[in-house]
Order: C-alpha cells, then structure tokens, then sequence
C-alpha cells in the first residue's frame, strides 16, 4: 500500500438516531438524517484545497466516490469519516429516485475492496477477519480532493433508479383504462 | 403556583433522539396532533417535530467536545409568544404553568413565532396553525395512567434518563434539587421570559488513578504468597478504581 499516495484513513460510523440501513426509510428518521457528509478535520481539508459543505472525491487505490465534505474538530487530521447508514441507490427503500438519501448520501462501500491485494499468501485472499469473517473496514487508505467546478452536484457513483416492486404503486381499476393517461398521471404513477 | 418543566443533563446526552421520534409518535396521535410531514419519501422531507436535538462541536482538536442539545418549547413563566397573539389562540395554563396553542383559535399569522427567542413554534404547513410542544399535557394530566406514567414521552422514552421533568417551584422536587445542585441554568435569561426548562451543564470526569489503586487488594498472586508481578506489567484486571 503506497501510504503516500494515500496519505488519510477513512472510517465509517453509524448516527446515533438509527442503525444500519434497517427502516432508515421511515418518514420520522429520514428527517433527522437525509444525508450524510464526509467528516474531514478543518486543517485536513486546507492542505487539500476545499472549503466546508465543498463537493469533493474521495478515492481508495480501487475506486472513488464524489460527496459533500463537512469541518468537524473531533476528528483527527490523518483521518476522514462519515456515517454510512444513510446513503442508497436511487429508488431503492421505497424512496423516490430524487431523494437526498441517493442525491447527497454515499456509500464508503465503493472504496472498500472485497480482497486483498495480491500477495504470497494468495491472488484472491478476502479482505475479511479470517477468524470472524467480519468484512474488513478500518484499513481502507485513501486521498481527498475538490471535485472539478462544472461537475454536477451529486453523489458520484448514480446508478439506473432501481424498478418499483409490485405494491409500490397505487392500485388502479380496470375501469380506468379508457383514460389511463389521465388516472396514471393524477395518481403520480411513472412509467 | 405550580410550574411543570423539564431539566434536561447535557452530560449524559448522547443525541440518539429516542426522545425525538417518542414524542412525534405521541403527539401526532394524541390531543396536540397531527404533526404533518411534507415530502415524506421525497427530496428534502420536513415536518412537525415538537422536539428537536441539535447537535455541535465545540473546542479546537484535540480537545474537542461534541454536545447534543435537546431543544423543545421552555413554557417559560413570562412567555413572550402569549401577549403578542392577536386571537387569545395561545395560553399559559393557570393550574401547571403550561404554554399551549387553541388550534381552534389561531389563525396562523405567526406572530408567536417572531417573538420566541427560543425557535420553539413549529407551524404546520398543512393545517395552517401553530404548534408546539404541550409538555404531553394529554399525559401528564390524564388521571386514569398509573402516576409513574404522567410523564412526557420523552421523558419516559430517554435511555440515559437525561430528562428529569417535575415542578420547578416545589423546592423539594427532583428538577428543583438538581438544578440547584448541579448548577442547572436557563437559556438565554437577558430575555426576561424566565424559561421554565432548564439544562444542567457538561461536567469535565477525569479517571484518577493513584499507583497503589493498580494492583488489587485481592490479587490472588498475593494471596498465594506467589512473586508479585512485575513493575511495568499491570493489566486491566489488576486495576481497581
């Protein structure tokens, strides 16, 4: 690992306020959390030249991810963290494909590898606890940049809206096929 | 007079709003609800909430604090949002001293809300009216609840027990000796609202261990008369304090 080229640890965290992913989909809770922020010690982020609430990357030797950064003192300067509970794809969690969850939120998840780099012990060795099996997340090594002016103000990785599940959409009547345009656009069903 | 309020710990906040989503689940279905939410699972959602944490940092790393700040209406005793509405729509409560809102009688003009140093009035979008925390009054006064129950939701929902609720001119009451004991103060007192709500202070622990607290009286090394470990080895398990 090139400790030069990637010079900051990146930890994840949860909010106090939910756990995980699990209901973090409820009205109440998304209120609290709609987003997450890349928590980045102030003196950190002046040595790479971004300002807080600043559109930047975040890249680990296999992938990198686009966010929002935030000045926290609490951290320490050789160390970046975010809560990665509150980051989903779009559409996903019954939420709209628009929502600050896919639009603002990230993951970590994409600078983590699953393996290790290659090594005597093997080309494809898990990056996991090899007792536990618990998946490896305290040794992700990576580098903070600002992201480019014209770039767009979302989170980077954006996938295809994932497709809504049976139930998700109002129920319509047989009856109201003769006008269905107009129904499906009253009860805000898209295509 | 009584004077109902809450006293709420700064030290032992750790900001997991059990107290938050508790009272939204009360209230919403009770007397003072419902507490709307626009934009539920859409782009930037908001709503009603009678209580709020906010959350700040304080101090340059790396003495840095992290402090969660529960902030709800203080049912302060001269409150500033009473003599401004136009409608008699908002009231202090004779009997306990709580600040209430006759939705019945407000108009929504959001005079109230102007006047409250505190931010404590949250107005309904859907409804159109002003509304805010009641203090549970629909708890706290229901006669048919056990009396361990005729507490706030938030109250009763809090895993650390940060929130201590009971009248505040009763010298005896369990608000009134922790604020005197644990220096408890209001929230911004050059007002002159004399909030009813107060909070106690962060206090600073720091462990003190003395060298002979490391090794335990009863070690059993000791006790068997074996060769006492060694200067630099303690281990947790030899700590006492």
């Amino acid at each position: 690992m090139d400790t030069q080229t990637y010079p900051l640890n990146a930890l994840t965290q949860r909010p106090m306020a939910m756990y995980h992913s699990w209901d973090s989909q409820n009205a109440w809770l998304r209120q609290i959390h709609t987003h997450n922020y890349l928590f980045v010690n102030p003196r950190t982020a002046e040595a790479n030249g971004f300002g807080d609430g600043d559109w930047i990357w975040i890249e680990s030797p296999i992938n990198k991810v686009r966010c929002m950064a935030r000045f926290s003192e609490a951290v320490e300067p050789g160390t970046v963290w975010t809560w990665n509970a509150i980051g989903k794809a779009a559409g996903s969690w019954g939420l709209s494909p628009k929502a600050n969850e896919s639009q603002k939120g990230f993951l970590l998840n994409h600078v983590i590898s699953e393996e290790l780099p290659p090594c005597e012990a093997g080309e494809h060795m898990s990056n996991s606890d090899p007792v536990t099996g618990q998946a490896a997340w305290f040794d992700v090594r990576v580098r903070i940049y600002p992201a480019e002016a014209g770039e767009p103000e979302v989170t980077s990785p954006q996938f295809k809206p994932q497709k809504r599940v049976p139930g998700q959409d109002p129920k319509r009547g047989k009856w109201q096929a003769f006008v269905a345009g107009a129904f499906r656009k009253k009860a805000k069903i898209q295509e | 007079m009584t004077q109902l309020a809450l006293v709420i710990d700064l030290n032992v906040c750790v900001g997991c709003h059990a107290c938050v989503t508790s009272c939204k689940e009360w209230n919403t279905s009770g007397w003072a609800g419902p507490l709307t939410d626009q934009r539920p699972y859409d782009a930037d959602p908001t709503g009603v909430f009678f209580n709020r944490v906010q959350t700040y940092e304080a101090g340059v790393f790396p003495n840095t604090e992290t402090y969660h700040f529960p902030k709800s209406c203080l049912h302060c005793e001269d409150p500033p949002c009473v003599p401004v509405c136009p409608t008699g729509a908002s009231y202090k409560r004779e009997d306990n001293g709580v600040v209430l809102v006759d939705y019945d009688k407000c108009i929504g003009c959001k005079y109230c809300s102007w006047a409250c140093p505190y931010g404590a009035r949250e107005f309904d979008e859907q409804q159109k009216v002003m509304k805010k925390c009641t203090l549970c009054i629909d708890r706290i006064t229901d006669m048919s609840l056990p009396e361990s129950e005729r507490k706030p939701a938030c109250v009763l929902a809090c895993p650390t027990r940060a929130r201590i609720y009971g009248d505040i001119h009763d010298p005896d009451s369990e608000v009134s000796v922790a604020i005197r004991e644990q220096g408890g103060y209001p929230l911004q007192p050059e007002w002159g609202t004399k909030p009813s709500n107060h909070y106690l202070p962060r206090r600073k622990t720091r462990i003190q261990i003395h060298e002979d607290e490391l090794v335990r009286v009863d070690n059993p090394l000791k006790k068997e008369a074996l060769p006492t470990l060694p200067e630099a080895g303690e281990t947790l398990d030899d700590v006492a304090w």
